[in-house]
């Protein structure tokens, strides 16, 4: 819907002029029925006996139309100040103002709303022009029955698309705008709907994050961001290198139990990781298991704080996810490479090739191409791997030297949570996550472009 | 191929037959009481109550730490069955523990409880929010009386009482296994018989409620005050000083011990021979050191120049707190439970039934209360703390930052400059927070 | 010449055989790594958190792995009333089925139409849906539960909020399934067309029956997203007891203070938890394969 609203094409503004071009030709040009559908839905349609389409967008009109009165028109009034009655008290009763959260909610809503509106009205119009055309041409519309039934055939698309359209508008789209948006303003702790208001301050947000002195967040973010960025290439790259070299120690000629082997490391991926990796943490703590074992056996004189000191904290966790990570590595590897042309090593062979040469040569990139995307996905995921920074350390440890409640092992990803659940500091969440988009988005878009396969699809067909 | 289908169905089945019969048994085990408590009888209790008041009727929602769900329903159930023109109300009590339940109250007032427990360090963060309504006026002057001082000030915000205190016992002090320590009253004493008995020694060093214990025994001070809506307008910090120093120092030679462990929960702790905890974990602690269980007041740390100085830290207090209401009938109605939950013969109750030590000066005169060894260690230590005031949550971040650092040795091979560095770098970034505060109000 | 090659091919067969023990000792080794946390975590679950029966400690952290007793006190403890562990678990199944439904469903459809039709718009919305995907799922979650609370679905109605949020925004999730569908030819759909078949017939009678692995792929990630779902789920349940899932019950246990001595039972919920998602998982392996290594070439 909204998607369709956004083009983006460079003749943008010419096809904008064009359309409405059109809609004053048919206007001018058309019937009485026309000309009354510009003001009432589907009056045309419904005249000219398209019984279902014309109901269909009359209804939507009448719907609009009640929306608009009963809840649109009250919150959109209020979308430039966010909403000005305080809470107040009587005597000891709460009677609460207006509710900023409501009303930027359901302002966006309501824009939307009026947006798609237009584009079912110019649909309605272009609509009206066809049939007339169609009739003028002497030919006959369609009946209802076959309009209805191209639902199931001709337009199957838009019926299978309808419902998930319709969710990811609401669940997905609605609240990325809603946040988005919130990066302007003072939500936080202290603007807290109902009781308080909260409205727009412009790009201050912004400025807070990048502003190094004092309470600005600057050296955090630095920080932070490189961490995530290094933590990312060290998940993705260590995982499938030694996911690879796994794979290819199962599948050696000779080997015996493959299966057996393959199933122990597809555990961990079947455990889900709130057990394990909890489980995990736990093991390693100063007091855990293991350094109580090593202090027992005398290898060490003193527990080994894992989770207190930031180096070792940051190698624990990409340690521990190599565990989490090689079980996926190995399975995919696998599938690869038994999909390698037999042809290329027999050739390689016959000019006299070793085992490493074929790896060498061959197999890596071979595995390199065809997985390029595949890395490309794993990384961008990586940089918003949640699970395996917080269920082991939480960010920690933390420092006098980060602020915001930032640790040392905090990814973009895993600060932004900190920030909404403890401190529901909001805005400043919803400005980490339109970095956390700027930075996927950046990174997606250089590597994609540099990838093997995207740039020279026919290599390995 | 067949057989796999197969399988897979049997296990659905399985699963869905295992998950219906424990659902089963958990229903019909529900119809007997979970756990029964000695609940004291609120005919005769003397409130506001009002028989011919009409006070509406609903739900009232409580939130309370898990182990004293089944002692707050009975509680309420028992209060409401026995004044009728509350009739009209249930009562829900639900797990919520005393962090989560400001941090759930502040996403959505709406949504939250109508009565909550929680620690009083969330008290001033709630007032901001909007999500604690004062105490009834009517109530404040009896419970200023009846409650100790502390925490009748833990409960109060700029000149506003704004929670009913619940217990008195959030302090800490220290459990120690007679058999290994001999003498509790030195910090470095107590190191060297745990390392020479291969036990460990926890304190939690990076959390900001136990590592003022070195720096205010040392004589530091770092308070805050609030506005009466919970903002932070001023903040006294005296942390960059050889009082501070001296306590930074202790706590560089406590984590370079072999023996130190941080940490300060007792079921979590391995191997231990001394810990320093509160009264919630005496069942856990005595269960470990068996005989050898004992209580102190907290040990001395010695400072360079060879000078003994006494652990302090907070005194810490639970307090219980009302959501304000759109609907006057069930303030009313919420205004008499929780004045009776917090009450002297509940607070009393409540202490036979888990052990939590009462607010209530009656009540702390009890002999029950009197004799048990754990509260007596910590009503030792309190001549040394200071009542826990209010401090801003990135106050609690900062200190972990702080101990951290320390555990993650950052300060081992540190000169007495960079110490003074480090303390003052943290005195100034808490004076921050109240200046920081201010500023944005005066937007 | 001969003797040459003999010799040659002996040496090499013993270089072969060296190379296997090292593979079988690294494959060892590696097994155990893998394991020893699934055992510990099952050794645990068998230590009782009553120190009348495991003397020195109550459920809490110890410096032993093999517990001292062995005793089923923590299943029996979690499986009574004391606790809503059951009511959690059944929370969880009740999400991870309809999820595992609806998100299948939703897929199926999205993927059909974006592979096999051909409409305005069509690329434009793939996009349009790639960069939505970039933005971090949590930034949305107060939005989320604010507008679950617009339909009374969050605290007592939690469990279909979160069944609602899951299936909702699923179809973005269509990559691998298209890619599936991209690979049966379209001649097969077009023969079908001239036979006077509509849209919904081919895809009902020909393309579902014709992606049984797609589906089992697609129904068996949805089904296991759930068990490890406690971020946005205890947001959308919080203070309702009843409405949290094995998840966030379990996740409360180990690290909220107020649960002391809550390890060993941690362990046996872990262990009750692991135990139906890995069966089905080592069932339905192979399909899974297929959809991983599926989805990874095609990216």
């Amino acid at each position: 819907m909204s998607a369709a609203a956004k083009k983006k094409n460079p003749g943008f503004f010419r096809a904008v002029g064009k359309d409405i071009a059109e809609i004053g030709t048919t206007f001018a040009h058309g019937d009485w029925r026309t000309r009354l559908s510009y003001i009432i839905l589907g009056f045309g349609q419904l005249l000219r006996g398209q019984i279902a389409k014309g109901i269909a967008y009359l209804a939507t009109e009448v719907l609009f139309i009640w929306y608009m009165l009963q809840v649109g028109n009250r919150y959109l009034a209020k979308f430039s100040t966010l909403g000005t009655v305080e809470t107040t008290k009587v005597h000891r009763k709460t009677v609460y103002g207006d509710n900023s959260f409501l009303i930027l909610l359901y302002s966006l809503l309501t824009i939307c709303i009026i947006v798609f509106f237009i584009f079912l009205w110019r649909l309605n119009v272009r609509e009206n022009l066809k049939e007339e055309l169609i009739l003028k041409s002497g030919k006959q519309l369609p009946s209802n029955k076959k309009v209805l039934a191209s639902l199931l055939d001709g337009n199957f698309d838009k019926t299978l698309l309808t419902l998930p359209m319709i969710g990811i508008f609401l669940f997905t789209v609605l609240p990325i705008i809603f946040m988005v948006c919130i990066a302007f303003t003072n939500y936080d702790k202290t603007h807290q709907s109902p009781t308080h208001l909260f409205t727009w301050v412009g790009f201050d947000n912004f400025r807070e994050l990048f502003a190094t002195g004092g309470s600005g967040l600057g050296s955090t973010f630095g920080t932070v961001l490189f961490w995530t960025i290094l933590w990312a290439l060290a998940a993705t790259f260590i995982d499938y290198f030694l996911g690879l070299g796994v794979a290819m120690l199962i599948n050696k000629k000779g080997v015996r139990f493959k299966k057996l082997w393959r199933t122990i490391l597809v555990i961990t991926i079947a455990v889900p990781q709130i057990v394990s990796l909890l489980y995990i943490s736990k093991l390693f703590a100063s007091d855990g298991i293991i350094n109580q074992t090593l202090l027992k056996w005398g290898w060490i004189s003193k527990a080994i704080s894992f989770w207190t000191d930031p180096v070792l904290a940051k190698v624990m966790i990409i340690l521990i996810n190599i565990w989490v990570g090689i079980p996926y590595m190995m399975l995919i590897a696998t599938g690869l490479l038994m999909n390698i042309p037999p042809d290329l090593y027999e050739s390689a062979s016959l000019d006299g090739a070793n085992h490493r040469q074929m790896f060498r040569y061959i197999t890596l990139p071979y595995i390199m191409f065809v997985t390029g995307p595949f890395l490309l996905t794993q990384f961008t995921g990586n940089l918003n791997n949640f699970n395996v920074i917080f269920l082991l350390t939480q960010g920690g440890p933390l420092s006098t030297k980060l602020k915001g409640n930032a640790g040392y092992t905090d990814l973009l990803i895993t600060w932004l949570y900190k920030m909404t659940v403890n401190d529901t500091n909001y805005r400043m969440a919803a400005v980490i996550g339109i970095m956390v988009f700027i930075v996927t988005a950046v990174i997606s878009l250089v590597v994609y472009n540099m990838l093997p396969s995207v740039k020279d699809e026919e290599a390995f067909q | 191929m067949k057989k796999k289908v197969v399988s897979v169905l049997l296990t659905a089945a399985m699963m869905a037959g295992c998950t219906t019969a424990a659902f089963a048994g958990e229903t019909e085990a529900s119809t007997e009481a979970a756990e029964s408590f000695a609940i004291p009888s609120s005919a005769d209790f003397e409130d506001g109550y009002d028989e011919s008041f009409d006070y509406g009727s609903g739900e009232i929602k409580i939130w309370v730490a898990e182990n004293v769900v089944d002692f707050t329903k009975q509680v309420a159930e028992e209060y409401i069955a026995s004044h009728s023109a509350l009739s009209g109300y249930t009562v829900t009590v639900e797990p919520v523990g005393e962090g989560d339940a400001a941090t759930n109250m502040i996403t959505d007032v709406e949504a939250g409880a109508d009565i909550y427990g929680f620690a009083q360090d969330q008290l001033a963060r709630l007032v901001a929010a909007g999500a604690l309504e004062e105490v009834a006026p009517e109530n404040v002057d009896a419970i200023k009386a009846a409650n100790d001082e502390g925490s009748v000030a833990a409960a109060t915000v700029g000149d506003t009482l704004y929670a009913y205190p619940e217990t008195s016992d959030n302090g800490y002090f220290l459990y120690y296994d007679k058999s290994v320590v001999t003498d509790p009253t030195s910090l470095d004493k107590i190191l060297e018989d745990c390392e020479a008995a291969g036990k460990s020694f926890y304190m939690e060093i990076n959390s900001g409620w136990y590592q003022p214990a070195f720096f205010f025994g040392a004589g530091c001070t770092l308070k805050y005050d609030t506005d009466t809506d919970g903002n932070f307008t001023t903040c006294t910090a005296d942390y960059a000083n050889e009082n501070g120093l001296a306590a930074m120092k202790a706590l560089i030679k406590l984590h370079q011990s072999k023996a130190f462990q941080n940490g300060s929960s007792a079921s979590d702790a391995t191997n231990y021979a001394a810990i320093v905890d509160g009264t919630w974990d005496a069942a856990t602690v005595q269960e470990a050191f068996g005989d050898n269980y004992a209580c102190a007041k907290l040990p001395t740390f010695t400072t360079d120049d060879g000078k003994a100085v006494q652990l302090g830290g907070f005194s810490g207090y639970k307090l219980m707190g009302e959501k304000p209401q759109e609907d006057d009938a069930k303030l009313a109605a919420c205004d008499l439970l929780i004045n009776y939950l917090t009450s002297e013969p509940v607070q009393l109750a409540r202490y036979n039934a888990v052990q939590w030590g009462p607010s209530n000066k009656n009540a702390q005169a009890d002999d029950a209360v009197k004799s048990n060894v754990a509260l007596a260690a910590l009503n030792e230590q309190m001549a040394f703390d200071i009542p826990q005031g209010q401090y801003p949550g990135d106050y609690w971040t900062l200190a972990t930052g702080l101990g951290d650092s320390i555990i993650g040795g950052d300060y081992d091979s540190a000169s007495d400059d960079d110490l003074m560095a480090a303390l003052t770098d943290f005195q100034t970034t808490c004076q921050g927070y109240a200046a920081g505060v201010a500023e944005t109000e005066a937007e | 010449m001969a003797q040459n090659t003999e010799k040659k091919y002996a040496s090499m067969k013993g270089k072969r055989r060296a190379s296997l023990t090292v593979t079988y000792i690294v494959l060892v080794l590696i097994s155990i790594i893998w394991l020893l946390p699934f055992i510990g975590l099952i050794l645990q679950s068998f230590r009782s958190f009553d120190p009348a029966v495991e003397p020195g400690q109550n459920g809490g952290m110890v410096s032993y792995i093999v517990p001292k007793t062995f005793s089923f006190d923590n299943y029996k403890f979690i499986l009574s009333d004391q606790t809503n562990f059951p009511r959690w678990y059944l929370n969880t199944v009740i999400i991870a089925i309809f999820v595992s439904i609806g998100q299948t469903l939703n897929i199926l459809g999205v993927s059909y139409a974006l592979s096999k039709m051909r409409f305005k718009g069509r690329t434009l919305l793939m996009r349009f849906w790639l960069i939505l995907g970039m933005f971090p799922g949590f930034l949305t979650m107060i939005c989320l539960y604010f507008l679950l609370k617009q339909f009374g679905l969050t605290q007592a109605g939690a469990v279909p909020g979160l069944i609602l949020v899951s299936i909702a925004s699923s179809g973005m999730g269509y990559y691998v399934c298209k890619g599936y569908f991209d690979t049966i030819p379209k001649a097969l759909d077009e023969a079908m067309m001239i036979d006077g078949a509509s849209r919904a017939r081919i895809f009902f009678t020909m393309t579902i029956p014709m992606s049984k692995p797609i589906i089992i792929y697609t129904a068996l990630v949805a089904f296991m997203a759930p068990w490890c779902d406690y971020v946005f789920a205890s947001y959308v349940a919080f203070g309702h007891d009843k409405s949290y899932n094995v998840a966030v019950g379990l996740q409360r246990w180990l690290v909220n203070a107020d649960y002391q001595g809550y390890f060993t039972r941690f362990c046996a919920g872990g262990v009750l938890v692991a135990i139906p998602v890995t069966l089905l998982f080592m069932f339905l392996q192979k399909y899974y394969v297929e959809g991983v290594t599926g989805g990874a070439v095609k990216g």
